[in-house]
């Protein structure tokens, strides 16, 4: 029977969206209503929608998606090699940030961690010689989310690297992710320095073994938990992880004091290159991150964005209902902050995969969790509460577990939904780090910034495609 | 239009505000302006001695709204009866209540008795069969005799006035008693309980002139006609099938410190005693 | 007694709420025992203590949420369940001083303040992705935008039938639900006729002519200028007119329509003969709504009434045409079929001869403009120009009033009808309103009459006395 609900019996509720003359006259009524700042959604994006708005194949589809992205439980369980973790890795491949690449476009930190990572690899003698080969094709280029991996920045990963591998304990999800080399003159920023060199050395002689043996003693480790427990004290799990390192340091702490199998000056070597590196976790957070959007991936109809990346060049986007197909705009400019003498006219396009952590809900999207760096967003904990506020709009869900204090515990914003930036006219908000345009500078600054809206036009078009 | 309560202080003029008036109110505000003084206020409500006897209350947006309330567009935060004083003078009529500094214009009525369809007697007793009844404290041995007038009074006469506070709860509960009897008796078309309730409602509200204060006494008086409180109606159309029991009952037991629960009790009590009458619709 | 144990991994909750929601579980009935804790070490064991079936939380550990309750039975877990899915999950924040930003949706509107109805006054090629959403979300959807494709007019309402949701619109002009009027409505008393309307000052007009007779409105529930054409098939309407009919306070119901497709009003007629509820049909082309309103007090059994006029002081006017200036597409028909027999000929555009009434809310006139019931310009225009139209004897125009309309239209035509009443035109004005319109009804009809119009509640009897005006002229 059609008795429409209630809608008869009760005083009608009202949200209105246009012209605010209809909203006024039922609030001369004595009534309350609720307006929307309508405006047109993002040109080119009209008869998409309206194909994906017809039925609930979309909607359902969103469900779906989103609960698979919410469902997992990264667990750290082991630290290997990057040749022993990747099937189809030869000892030319190099994994890289963002979408797919070549050395002609690489930008100058890309290209200052290609030619780092060949150096430590050995694959060439100096930086020109190394360059040169990059130039005659002797590297394979592949992008990190097509193995199931995120690296931060240029990303780059190489077949001697120490890999953390990250499982799903709640299914059968793997990912993976380089371990952190801190900040400062470092390969992911386009550093090749000896410095450089010498540290990632250490990392797979050092670094990846006694962690592993460390992991060993432990066992998985909850980084989910961790990661919950860190946005209640300051993180917001991209731009400041200072809270979940030292929750993972405790973690692991005892372990390491057992031994692991590796002499006391080794094992405080570790202790304190972590304790010594507040960005420790970002790569693992990052990895859980992947775990979450590759269970996400592939649900048809989908408009639930699984992938935000950028490799210095272009900015890429994923969406799930539309598989493998990368939609691509130029990588925005920052908007900083500077270290030292450094300025904008250093800096390099956005770079990196860890943009994976706002599509799973943090970082930028988490603002509000991290007032210690509100200096990026205008320098009030009440901006950051607004940024964090204005990401409701784009998303599908509140985070389950990631809560904010600042808003009663509310839910972080999760599940970037393609059609909701299309028609919101909003971006999703990223904090990242910027690296130095010349080949070789590293760390430049850090700051904000905002998701092309070209990639989710073209991505609700093809999605659209998908569903006719 | 939004009007903000900081406005009346800076400024002498009166503020005006919308406000939705309940229908039981027409006669009020559509004769003549009547006096009435302002009897008690708070961030939520101001209530109003009319000079002939009636009360009216001017509550907020997000109180509970009374069959005899005037609700003006305003949350309590806005803090809009921050300035009216107990003993304050006012002025009810014309579709308008004046109070000290704050004019509230009547634009539209709400309707405080609930409509409902017509009704079987078996249908009210099953959608509450498991709800609760009594309240501690309450007799309730009296009650059930309703298909007498001289039942009705004596039951009234055991509840109005007992219990503490503006609306005494043996009075909220003998409302919930009084409205479901109006209302279900009339959806089951049982024309000897209307006449039974007709013939004793001048007495009923007479008692409770004498027995307890104005403002419970005028709840009464609304309760014999079928006017109720919002959540309260709401909870009397879900029984008759027309929305969801369990939340509208758990909507009214959260009205007020002792009221949601005496007033849903005694809808219930009121609704079990319809279902078991046999009736006058032969 | 049952029980059930849930365990939520990696849902971290400080025990402070824990508490809370622990506390939100006293009042559900049937619950005899519950725990709800992280699950360490000493809570495991205290839920062993209680009886819980150990087995469900094997592996468990301190950064998982435990929700456990005992209960007389499944609908309290459930209860249970719920209650502490409730107390678990934050509410929305909105707090001023954090400058939460607007919402930029209607669906996001709605979650804010909890909606059962989104209006919508988007552009035309916008709207059908707006009121989709609100539809899938749940919520009623009013249309007041115009310009919709057919198509996806026929789509939302399909979609809304389906889901038990009402699509009023698109071209809604004036909805009433429980006395909140939405988009033009005027002020009601509540009452015991609801209605249903595919015309906006067809619902406004009934609305007055009941007002005036002393008979209240429940619901008026628009349904779109296109709702009874072919194409739509009513779907809307029908769907108002059965929900009406089970709506207990509801004891009439009219149905108003501008004039509908043969076919489509038969299927109309025939569903509202099987009403439990008395409907009225007033489908203009047939009647008037003068009549409509007189058969719905027929059937409540008041008394037809006179309905309230304001006559002009001077009665002499120049002979000519009557030139109708109107903002209700529905007055204007109502006007031509009752001025029609004693006027013949009536045009409908400006450039005809003879007789005209005009349209002025038509699309033609208000490119660029808002409705002429808000912007009165090229209707104060035309009328200006008649006192230099030697052809014109008679001027008949509507003015609209109630929430959302301009605001004093009566001081802007004042002026205006005094300069055309000089120079020797009779004017007659149609006002629809109510007694509660935020304008003053009698306000706005006493500043026309004073400025020398005649002036009738009744659209009809305008129309008419504006007819009989160029028909048996006084003197010249």
């Amino acid at each position: 029977m059609s008795d429409l609900g209630q809608l008869l019996d009760t005083e009608p509720v009202v949200a209105t969206a246009g012209t605010d003359m209809l909203a006024t006259s039922i609030e001369q009524q004595g009534s309350a209503v609720e307006r929307a700042d309508w405006r047109p959604p993002a040109a080119g994006s009209e008869d998409a929608l309206a194909i994906l708005f017809a039925d609930d194949r979309m909607r359902d589809a969103n469900e779906v998606a989103i609960k698979r992205m919410l469902a997992v439980r990264p667990q750290l369980v082991d630290v290997s090699v990057a040749r022993d973790v990747f099937p189809s890795m030869t000892e030319r491949t190099f994994l890289h940030a963002g979408p797919p690449l070549t050395w002609e476009r690489a930008s100058g930190p890309m290209r200052g961690a290609i030619i780092g990572a060949m150096l430590y690899e050995g694959l060439a003698d100096d930086p020109d010689d190394a360059a040169a080969k990059a130039a005659d094709g002797l590297i394979d280029l592949s992008p990190c989310h097509h193995h199931g991996a995120v690296g931060p920045m240029a990303g780059v990963t190489s077949p001697s690297m120490p890999i953390a591998v990250v499982k799903d304990a709640a299914g059968d999800g793997v990912s993976y992710s380089t371990l952190n080399e801190g900040l400062g003159k470092v390969l992911r920023y386009g550093a090749f320095a000896p410095e450089a060199i010498d540290r990632l050395h250490w990392m797979d002689e050092v670094l990846g073994p006694v962690l592993a043996a460390t992991l060993k003693s432990t066992g998985p480790i909850d980084l989910q938990s961790l990661i919950a427990q860190a946005l209640q004290m300051g993180d917001d799990g991209h731009n400041r992880n200072r809270a979940v390192t030292s929750l993972f340091l405790r973690e692991i702490s005892g372990a390491l004091i057992d031994g692991a199998d590796a002499p006391l000056g080794q094992r405080r070597a570790v202790y304190d290159f972590i304790d010594g590196n507040d960005h420790f976790m970002l790569n693992l957070v990052m990895a859980s991150g992947k775990l979450g959007s590759d269970a996400a991936s592939g649900v048809a109809g989908s408009s639930l964005v699984t992938v935000m990346a950028r490799n210095g060049t272009d900015f890429g986007v994923r969406l799930s209902g539309t598989g493998d197909r990368w939609f691509i705009a130029p990588a925005p400019p920052v908007d900083g902050l500077y270290l030292g003498s450094f300025t904008e006219d250093d800096a390099s396009p956005d770079i990196g995969d860890s943009t994976i952590t706002e599509t799973v809900g943090l970082g930028g999207l988490a603002m509000a969790a991290a007032p210690a760096i509100v200096g990026f967003v205008g320098g009030t904990a009440a901006g950051a509460v607004t940024r964090t506020l204005a990401m409701y709009e784009i998303t599908m869900a509140e985070h389950p577990a990631y809560q904010i204090p600042m808003l009663e515990f509310r839910g972080t914003p999760v599940g970037i939904d393609a059609t909701r930036v299309v028609r919101a006219g909003v971006r999703p908000q990223i904090n990242t780090g910027v690296a130095g345009k010349v080949p070789g500078t590293g760390m430049v600054g850090a700051g904000l910034v905002e998701a092309p809206m070209e990639c989710f036009v073209d991505g609700v078009n093809a999605l659209a495609e998908t569903l006719q | 239009m939004t009007v903000r309560a900081v406005e009346t202080r800076s400024s002498p003029v009166s503020v005006r505000m919308p406000g939705v008036a309940s229908a039981a109110l027409r006669s009020e505000l559509s004769d003549s302006h009547a006096s009435a003084t302002v009897v008690g206020s708070a961030s939520h409500a101001v209530w109003l001695l009319l000079d002939g006897g009636g009360v009216v209350v001017v509550s907020t947006r997000d109180a509970t709204r009374l069959p005899n309330s005037v609700e003006v567009a305003a949350d309590a935060e806005a803090n809009v009866f921050g300035s009216i004083e107990h003993g304050s003078p006012a002025t009810v009529g014309i579709g308008q209540v004046m109070l000290d500094g704050l004019t509230i214009d009547a634009v539209r009525w709400w309707d405080p008795r609930p409509a409902l369809p017509t009704l079987d007697r078996a249908r009210i007793a099953e959608s509450i069969v498991d709800l609760p009844s009594t309240v501690d404290g309450m007799p309730l041995d009296a009650i059930p005799a309703t298909d007498s007038p001289a039942g009705l009074v004596a039951a009234a006469s055991m509840l109005i006035g007992r219990g503490e506070g503006l609306t005494p709860e043996g009075d909220d509960y003998l409302a919930g008693v009084l409205s479901a009897l109006r209302l279900f008796g009339e959806a089951v078309g049982d024309r000897r309980l209307m006449q039974t309730l007709d013939a004793t409602s001048l007495e009923i509200s007479s008692l409770a002139r004498q027995r307890t204060t104005t403002f419970s006494a005028a709840l009464i008086d609304h309760a014999l006609k079928g006017n109720v409180a919002l959540p309260a109606a709401a909870f009397l159309r879900a029984v008759a099938g027309r929305g969801d029991i369990r939340a509208s009952h758990r909507d009214l037991l959260a009205v007020g410190h002792s009221s949601g629960p005496a007033l849903a009790a005694g809808i219930v009590l009121g609704g079990r005693s319809v279902s078991s009458l046999t009736g006058g619709a032969r | 007694m049952i029980s059930r144990v849930e365990v939520h991994p990696g849902r971290y909750h400080d025990s402070v709420r824990l508490m809370q929601a622990s506390k939100a579980l006293q009042g559900v009935e049937g619950v005899t025992d519950a725990l709800v804790a992280m699950a360490t070490e000493l809570n495991l064991s205290l839920l062993a203590d209680m009886d819980f079936d150990m087995d469900s939380v094997v592996g468990v550990g301190p950064n998982d949420l435990l929700l456990a309750v005992h209960a007389e039975n499944e609908e309290a877990i459930a209860h249970a369940h719920a209650v502490l899915e409730e107390a678990l999950t934050p509410k929305m924040v909105r707090s001023g001083g954090m400058n939460a930003p607007d919402a930029k949706t209607v669906g996001t509107a709605a979650e804010i303040n909890g909606a059962n109805v989104a209006l919508l006054s988007v552009p035309g090629e916008h709207a059908y992705v707006e009121a989709m959403e609100a539809l899938q979300d749940g919520l009623h959807v009013m249309i007041f935008s115009d310009n919709v494709p057919i198509s996806q007019e026929v789509a939302l309402k399909r979609y809304g039938a389906q889901h038990n949701l009402l699509v009023m619109g698109p071209d809604c002009g004036t909805t009433i639900v429980s006395g909140i009027g939405l988009g033009f409505a005027n002020a009601v008393q509540p009452g015991p006729v609801s209605m249903v309307g595919a015309s906006g000052t067809g619902i406004q007009e009934m609305c007055a002519l009941l007002d005036d007779a002393g008979v209240g409105v429940r619901h008026a529930l628009g349904t779109g200028s296109h709702d009874l054409s072919e194409d739509v098939g009513a779907i809307s309407t029908l769907q108002a007119l059965e929900a009406l009919d089970a709506d207990p306070g509801t004891e009439l119901i009219v149905v108003i329509s501008k004039p509908p497709a043969a076919p489509v009003a038969d299927q109309v007629r025939r569903v509202a003969a099987e009403c439990a509820t008395p409907v009225v049909i007033t489908f203009m082309g047939e009647t008037t709504l003068e009549e409509g309103a007189g058969e719905v007090l027929d059937a409540l059994g008041q008394a037809r009434p006179t309905y309230g006029s304001w006559e002009a002081p001077q009665q002499e006017h120049r002979s000519g045409f009557v030139r109708g200036l109107f903002s209700g597409g529905t007055l204007r028909s109502e006007a031509r079929h009752v001025a029609g027999p004693q006027l013949g000929e009536i045009g409908t555009r400006e450039e005809d001869e003879g007789h005209t009434f005009i349209d002025y809310g038509d699309d033609e006139y208000t490119q660029g403009r808002a409705h002429p019931m808000i912007d009165q310009t090229v209707r104060v225009e035309r009328l200006a120009a008649v006192a230099h139209d030697e052809s014109v004897g008679v001027v008949l125009m509507d003015v609209v009033l109630g929430y959302g309309a301009n605001a004093n239209p009566a001081a802007e035509l004042a002026p205006i009808v005094e300069r055309v009443v000089d120079s020797g035109v009779a004017v007659v004005v149609s006002l629809c309103g109510t007694s509660g319109d935020p304008q003053g009804r009698d306000t706005q009809a006493k500043a026309l009459n004073d400025a020398g119009a005649s002036v009738h509640l009744s659209n009809a009897e305008a129309a008419l006395y504006a007819a009989r005006l160029a028909t048996t002229r006084t003197s010249s």
